[in-house]
Protein backbone atom coordinates (compact mmCIF):
# COMPACT_ATOMS: atom_id res chain seq x y z
CA UNK A 1 0.00 0.00 0.00
CA UNK A 2 0.93 3.55 -1.00
CA UNK A 3 -1.23 6.37 -0.94
CA UNK A 4 -1.13 8.48 -3.98
CA UNK A 5 -2.69 10.17 -1.44
CA UNK A 6 0.37 10.49 0.88
CA UNK A 7 1.94 13.77 0.03
CA UNK A 8 5.16 13.49 -1.97
CA UNK A 9 7.47 14.31 1.08
CA UNK A 10 6.39 11.33 3.07
CA UNK A 11 6.04 8.97 0.08
CA UNK A 12 9.78 9.85 -0.06
CA UNK A 13 10.52 9.81 3.29
CA UNK A 14 8.77 6.21 3.47
CA UNK A 15 10.65 5.08 0.59
CA UNK A 16 13.88 6.55 1.93
CA UNK A 17 13.63 4.34 5.11
CA UNK A 18 12.36 0.97 3.68
CA UNK A 19 15.29 -1.50 3.32
CA UNK A 20 15.62 -4.93 1.93
CA UNK A 21 14.94 -6.83 5.98
CA UNK A 22 18.04 -9.05 5.10
CA UNK A 23 20.92 -7.20 4.21
CA UNK A 24 18.83 -3.47 5.21
CA UNK A 25 19.92 -2.40 1.41
CA UNK A 26 18.16 0.25 -0.62
CA UNK A 27 14.95 -1.30 -2.47
CA UNK A 28 13.60 -0.27 -5.46
CA UNK A 29 9.97 -0.17 -5.98
CA UNK A 30 8.64 -1.59 -9.25
CA UNK A 31 4.70 -0.88 -10.35
CA UNK A 32 2.74 -3.35 -11.85
CA UNK A 33 -0.54 -2.16 -11.54
CA UNK A 34 -2.28 0.81 -9.24
CA UNK A 35 -5.12 2.25 -8.94
CA UNK A 36 -6.05 5.94 -7.37
CA UNK A 37 -6.01 4.50 -3.58
CA UNK A 38 -2.83 2.47 -3.76
CA UNK A 39 -0.17 0.07 -5.92
CA UNK A 40 -1.95 -3.34 -6.16
CA UNK A 41 0.78 -5.15 -7.30
CA UNK A 42 4.08 -4.72 -7.77
CA UNK A 43 7.87 -5.94 -6.20
CA UNK A 44 10.47 -4.10 -3.90
CA UNK A 45 13.80 -5.41 -5.37
CA UNK A 46 16.80 -5.41 -3.62
CA UNK A 47 20.05 -5.14 -5.52
CA UNK A 48 22.67 -6.56 -3.08
CA UNK A 49 20.70 -9.93 -2.37
CA UNK A 50 19.00 -9.98 -5.74
CA UNK A 51 15.77 -10.56 -4.03
CA UNK A 52 12.21 -9.72 -4.84
CA UNK A 53 9.55 -8.95 -2.55
CA UNK A 54 6.60 -8.69 -3.81
CA UNK A 55 3.23 -6.26 -3.59
CA UNK A 56 0.39 -8.44 -3.54
CA UNK A 57 -3.48 -7.21 -3.61
CA UNK A 58 -2.08 -4.03 -2.22
CA UNK A 59 -0.03 -5.63 0.49
CA UNK A 60 4.28 -5.36 0.20
CA UNK A 61 5.33 -8.47 1.64
CA UNK A 62 8.94 -7.49 3.42
CA UNK A 63 9.50 -11.17 4.93
CA UNK A 64 12.61 -12.56 4.42
CA UNK A 65 11.79 -15.22 1.29
CA UNK A 66 13.80 -17.99 3.49
CA UNK A 67 10.54 -17.85 5.87
CA UNK A 68 8.11 -16.53 3.33
CA UNK A 69 5.40 -19.12 3.05
CA UNK B 1 6.28 -28.66 19.52
CA UNK B 2 9.30 -26.71 17.09
CA UNK B 3 9.82 -22.89 17.07
CA UNK B 4 8.10 -23.09 13.31
CA UNK B 5 5.33 -24.93 14.61
CA UNK B 6 4.32 -22.62 17.13
CA UNK B 7 5.04 -19.20 14.91
CA UNK B 8 2.22 -20.76 12.46
CA UNK B 9 0.01 -21.75 15.18
CA UNK B 10 0.38 -18.07 16.37
CA UNK B 11 -0.18 -16.65 12.77
CA UNK B 12 -3.21 -18.82 12.31
CA UNK B 13 -4.86 -17.86 15.87
CA UNK B 14 -4.25 -14.10 15.05
CA UNK B 15 -5.39 -14.83 11.31
CA UNK B 16 -9.00 -15.41 12.90
CA UNK B 17 -8.93 -13.12 15.42
CA UNK B 18 -8.52 -10.53 12.43
CA UNK B 19 -10.98 -12.32 10.20
CA UNK B 20 -13.87 -12.76 13.19
CA UNK B 21 -12.97 -9.07 13.98
CA UNK B 22 -12.90 -9.60 17.87
CA UNK B 23 -10.46 -11.25 20.47
CA UNK B 24 -12.92 -13.74 21.35
CA UNK B 25 -12.23 -16.80 19.33
CA UNK B 26 -9.37 -18.92 19.36
CA UNK B 27 -8.60 -21.11 22.20
CA UNK B 28 -7.46 -18.23 24.05
CA UNK B 29 -6.34 -14.91 23.67
CA UNK B 30 -4.35 -11.77 25.04
CA UNK B 31 -7.88 -11.40 26.44
CA UNK B 32 -10.55 -12.93 28.01
CA UNK B 33 -13.97 -14.86 26.14
CA UNK B 34 -16.55 -12.74 27.34
CA UNK B 35 -15.66 -9.08 27.43
CA UNK B 36 -16.07 -6.72 24.37
CA UNK B 37 -12.89 -5.07 23.00
CA UNK B 38 -13.90 -1.58 24.20
CA UNK B 39 -14.17 -3.11 27.94
CA UNK B 40 -10.55 -4.62 27.85
CA UNK B 41 -9.14 -1.35 25.90
CA UNK B 42 -10.47 0.62 29.12
CA UNK B 43 -8.60 -1.80 31.38
CA UNK B 44 -5.34 -1.31 29.64
CA UNK B 45 -5.53 2.36 29.49
CA UNK B 46 -7.31 3.59 26.64
CA UNK B 47 -9.70 6.26 26.96
CA UNK B 48 -13.49 6.63 25.52
CA UNK B 49 -11.96 9.77 23.53
CA UNK B 50 -9.23 7.23 21.87
CA UNK B 51 -11.94 4.73 21.38
CA UNK B 52 -13.75 7.19 19.54
CA UNK B 53 -11.20 8.51 17.69
CA UNK B 54 -9.93 4.90 15.68
CA UNK B 55 -11.59 2.94 12.98
CA UNK B 56 -14.25 0.87 14.54
CA UNK B 57 -12.51 -2.34 13.34
CA UNK B 58 -9.27 -1.41 14.50
CA UNK B 59 -9.09 -2.23 18.55
CA UNK B 60 -9.75 -5.86 18.72
CA UNK B 61 -8.92 -5.84 22.83
CA UNK B 62 -5.66 -7.80 22.20
CA UNK B 63 -3.47 -5.09 23.74
CA UNK B 64 -2.20 -5.03 27.22
CA UNK B 65 -1.13 -1.12 27.98
CA UNK B 66 -1.63 2.17 26.01
CA UNK B 67 2.41 2.91 24.48
CA UNK B 68 0.77 5.75 22.42
CA UNK B 69 0.07 7.25 25.78
CA UNK B 70 3.33 6.72 27.14
CA UNK B 71 5.04 8.19 24.52
CA UNK B 72 5.05 11.34 24.14
CA UNK B 73 4.96 11.74 20.53
CA UNK B 74 5.51 14.80 18.68
CA UNK B 75 3.92 16.28 15.27
CA UNK B 76 6.86 15.18 12.58
CA UNK B 77 7.99 12.18 13.92
CA UNK B 78 8.44 9.05 12.28
CA UNK B 79 6.94 5.90 14.65
CA UNK B 80 7.23 2.42 13.71
CA UNK B 81 4.52 -0.27 15.19
CA UNK B 82 5.68 -3.91 16.17
CA UNK B 83 2.73 -6.17 15.54
CA UNK B 84 0.38 -3.49 14.98
CA UNK B 85 -2.62 -6.01 13.71
CA UNK B 86 -5.60 -3.97 12.97
CA UNK B 87 -4.05 -0.48 13.73
CA UNK B 88 -5.22 0.44 16.48
CA UNK B 89 -2.17 2.43 18.02
CA UNK B 90 -0.74 3.37 14.49
CA UNK B 91 -4.44 5.21 13.85
CA UNK B 92 -4.08 6.38 17.81
CA UNK B 93 -0.49 7.51 16.78
CA UNK B 94 -0.80 9.05 13.38
CA UNK B 95 -3.24 11.64 15.27
CA UNK B 96 -0.31 12.46 17.36
CA UNK B 97 2.72 12.48 14.64
CA UNK B 98 -0.25 14.70 12.51
CA UNK B 99 0.24 15.09 8.92
CA UNK B 100 4.13 15.69 8.47
CA UNK B 101 4.50 12.50 10.87
CA UNK B 102 4.49 8.82 9.47
CA UNK B 103 3.68 5.72 11.21
CA UNK B 104 4.52 2.46 10.05
CA UNK B 105 2.91 -0.71 11.36
CA UNK B 106 4.54 -4.27 10.95
CA UNK B 107 2.72 -7.39 11.35
CA UNK B 108 3.41 -10.89 10.40
CA UNK B 109 -0.31 -11.92 9.91
CA UNK B 110 -1.27 -11.26 6.27
CA UNK B 111 -4.96 -10.83 7.09
CA UNK B 112 -4.10 -8.41 9.93
CA UNK B 113 -2.26 -6.41 7.46
CA UNK B 114 -5.12 -6.87 5.11
CA UNK B 115 -7.73 -5.08 7.72
CA UNK B 116 -5.18 -2.48 8.99
CA UNK B 117 -4.80 -1.23 5.40
CA UNK B 118 -8.75 -1.68 4.60
CA UNK B 119 -8.87 0.59 7.71
CA UNK B 120 -6.48 3.54 6.55
CA UNK B 121 -8.23 3.74 3.27
CA UNK B 122 -11.89 3.93 4.89
CA UNK B 123 -11.10 6.24 7.15
CA UNK B 124 -8.47 8.22 4.71
CA UNK B 125 -5.52 8.29 6.89
CA UNK B 126 -2.38 9.56 5.02
CA UNK B 127 0.36 9.18 7.25
CA UNK B 128 -0.19 5.37 8.09
CA UNK B 129 1.52 2.95 6.14
CA UNK B 130 1.60 -0.82 6.78
CA UNK B 131 3.72 -3.65 5.90
CA UNK B 132 3.70 -7.96 5.87
CA UNK B 133 7.05 -8.51 7.81
CA UNK B 134 8.67 -10.11 10.52
CA UNK B 135 10.03 -7.90 13.94
CA UNK B 136 13.06 -9.96 14.38
CA UNK B 137 14.24 -8.38 10.55
CA UNK B 138 12.78 -5.11 9.98
CA UNK B 139 12.51 -3.71 6.75
CA UNK B 140 14.03 -0.75 7.73
CA UNK B 141 17.06 1.89 7.29
CA UNK B 142 19.55 1.71 10.43
CA UNK B 143 18.75 5.30 12.10
CA UNK B 144 15.64 6.04 10.50
CA UNK B 145 12.97 5.76 13.50
CA UNK B 146 11.66 8.18 16.25
CA UNK B 147 9.60 6.25 18.56
CA UNK B 148 8.92 2.53 18.10
CA UNK B 149 6.49 1.27 20.29
CA UNK B 150 4.86 -1.97 20.88
CA UNK B 151 1.74 -3.30 22.49
CA UNK B 152 1.79 -6.90 24.06
CA UNK B 153 3.33 -8.46 21.23
CA UNK B 154 7.18 -9.17 21.45
CA UNK B 155 5.92 -11.87 24.25
CA UNK B 156 4.77 -14.01 21.30
CA UNK B 157 8.01 -13.48 19.63
CA UNK B 158 10.55 -16.50 19.14
CA UNK B 159 13.59 -14.73 19.34
CA UNK B 160 13.26 -11.40 21.68
CA UNK B 161 16.63 -10.51 21.53
CA UNK B 162 17.14 -10.29 17.91
CA UNK B 163 13.95 -8.09 18.11
CA UNK B 164 15.00 -6.06 20.91
CA UNK B 165 18.53 -5.32 18.87
CA UNK B 166 16.31 -4.75 15.71
CA UNK B 167 14.40 -2.20 17.10
CA UNK B 168 17.69 -0.06 18.79
CA UNK B 169 19.47 -0.19 15.09
CA UNK B 170 16.26 1.41 13.10
CA UNK B 171 16.01 4.22 15.84
CA UNK B 172 17.63 7.03 15.91
CA UNK B 173 19.92 8.61 18.03
CA UNK B 174 17.58 10.01 20.88
CA UNK B 175 14.97 7.52 19.80
CA UNK B 176 13.08 5.75 21.80
CA UNK B 177 11.28 2.31 22.90
CA UNK B 178 8.05 2.61 24.42
CA UNK B 179 6.45 -1.18 24.88
CA UNK B 180 3.61 -2.37 26.60
CA UNK B 181 4.14 -6.62 27.23
CA UNK B 182 3.54 -9.72 29.27
CA UNK B 183 6.48 -10.39 31.77
CA UNK B 184 6.60 -13.38 34.49
CA UNK B 185 7.42 -12.91 38.36
CA UNK B 186 8.09 -16.28 38.76
CA UNK B 187 8.34 -19.15 36.33
CA UNK B 188 5.17 -20.99 35.53
CA UNK B 189 4.83 -24.57 35.98
CA UNK B 190 5.97 -26.93 33.06
CA UNK B 191 2.34 -28.06 31.63
CA UNK B 192 2.01 -24.25 31.00
CA UNK B 193 4.74 -23.59 30.05
CA UNK B 194 4.46 -26.53 26.95
CA UNK B 195 0.99 -25.25 26.29
CA UNK B 196 0.11 -23.20 23.01
CA UNK B 197 -3.10 -21.82 24.25
CA UNK B 198 -0.99 -20.18 26.92
CA UNK B 199 1.43 -19.00 24.24
CA UNK B 200 -1.09 -17.97 21.69
CA UNK B 201 -2.24 -15.76 24.84
CA UNK B 202 0.99 -14.43 25.55
CA UNK B 203 1.79 -15.98 28.66
CA UNK B 204 4.16 -19.01 27.95
CA UNK B 205 5.87 -17.24 25.96
CA UNK B 206 6.68 -14.57 28.16
CA UNK B 207 10.07 -13.92 29.85
CA UNK B 208 11.35 -13.63 33.29
CA UNK B 209 11.36 -9.77 33.98
CA UNK B 210 14.75 -9.54 34.41
CA UNK B 211 15.51 -11.46 31.50
CA UNK B 212 13.43 -9.39 29.77
CA UNK B 213 14.96 -6.08 31.36
CA UNK B 214 18.39 -7.63 30.97
CA UNK B 215 17.60 -7.72 26.57
CA UNK B 216 16.64 -4.54 26.04
CA UNK B 217 19.47 -3.57 28.26
CA UNK B 218 22.30 -5.55 26.58
CA UNK B 219 21.00 -4.37 22.74
CA UNK B 220 22.19 -1.20 24.22
CA UNK B 221 19.85 1.05 25.49
CA UNK B 222 20.21 3.64 28.04
CA UNK B 223 17.47 5.43 30.79
CA UNK B 224 15.39 2.04 31.05
CA UNK B 225 12.12 2.73 33.19
CA UNK B 226 9.52 0.64 34.02
CA UNK B 227 6.82 3.18 33.81
CA UNK B 228 4.12 0.91 35.03
CA UNK B 229 3.80 -2.52 36.22
CA UNK B 230 0.14 -4.12 37.12
CA UNK B 231 -1.28 -7.92 37.46
CA UNK B 232 -2.74 -8.90 34.12
CA UNK B 233 -6.20 -8.70 34.45
CA UNK B 234 -7.13 -12.04 36.16
CA UNK B 235 -10.51 -12.31 33.94
CA UNK B 236 -8.19 -12.06 30.70
CA UNK B 237 -6.77 -15.66 31.46
CA UNK B 238 -10.10 -16.98 31.86
CA UNK B 239 -10.00 -19.96 29.16
CA UNK B 240 -7.03 -21.10 30.25
CA UNK B 241 -7.61 -20.76 34.05
CA UNK B 242 -9.95 -23.86 33.41
CA UNK B 243 -6.84 -26.29 31.88
CA UNK B 244 -4.16 -25.40 34.06
CA UNK B 245 -5.16 -23.72 37.09
CA UNK B 246 -3.68 -20.76 36.20
CA UNK B 247 -5.25 -18.43 38.76
CA UNK B 248 -2.59 -19.77 40.88
CA UNK B 249 0.15 -18.14 39.19
CA UNK B 250 -2.01 -14.75 38.17
CA UNK B 251 0.12 -12.66 40.24
CA UNK B 252 3.21 -14.13 38.39
CA UNK B 253 1.98 -12.70 35.16
CA UNK B 254 2.65 -9.37 35.06
CA UNK B 255 1.55 -6.39 32.34
CA UNK B 256 4.58 -3.97 32.40
CA UNK B 257 5.34 -0.81 30.44
CA UNK B 258 8.86 0.19 30.04
CA UNK B 259 10.02 3.33 28.17
CA UNK B 260 14.13 3.24 26.96
CA UNK B 261 16.36 5.99 25.12
CA UNK B 262 18.99 5.01 22.31
CA UNK B 263 22.04 7.02 23.28
CA UNK B 264 24.43 6.87 19.98
CA UNK B 265 27.02 9.13 22.20
CA UNK B 266 27.69 6.04 24.56
CA UNK B 267 29.41 3.25 22.81
CA UNK B 268 27.80 -0.66 23.20
CA UNK B 269 30.41 -2.48 24.73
Amino acid sequence: MMYPVLGEQLKKELMDILACPICKGDLVLNIVEEDEVEIKSGTFYCSQCKEYYPVEDGIPNLIPPDIRE
Amino acid sequence: MKNKDIKNVVKKEYSTIAKNNNSCCGPVSCCGSSESPEEISKLAGYTDEDLKNVPQDSNLGLGCGNPVSLASLKKGEVVLDLGSGAGFDCFLAAEKVGDDGLVIGVDMTPDMVEKAKNNAVKDNYTNVEFRLGEIENLPLDDNSVDVVISNCVINLSLDKEKVFNDVYRVLKSNGRLVVSDIVLLQNLPEPIRNSIDAYVGCISGALKKDDYLDLIENAGFKNIQIIDESEFPHNALSSVIDEYDISRYAESIVSIKIKAIKIDSISKL
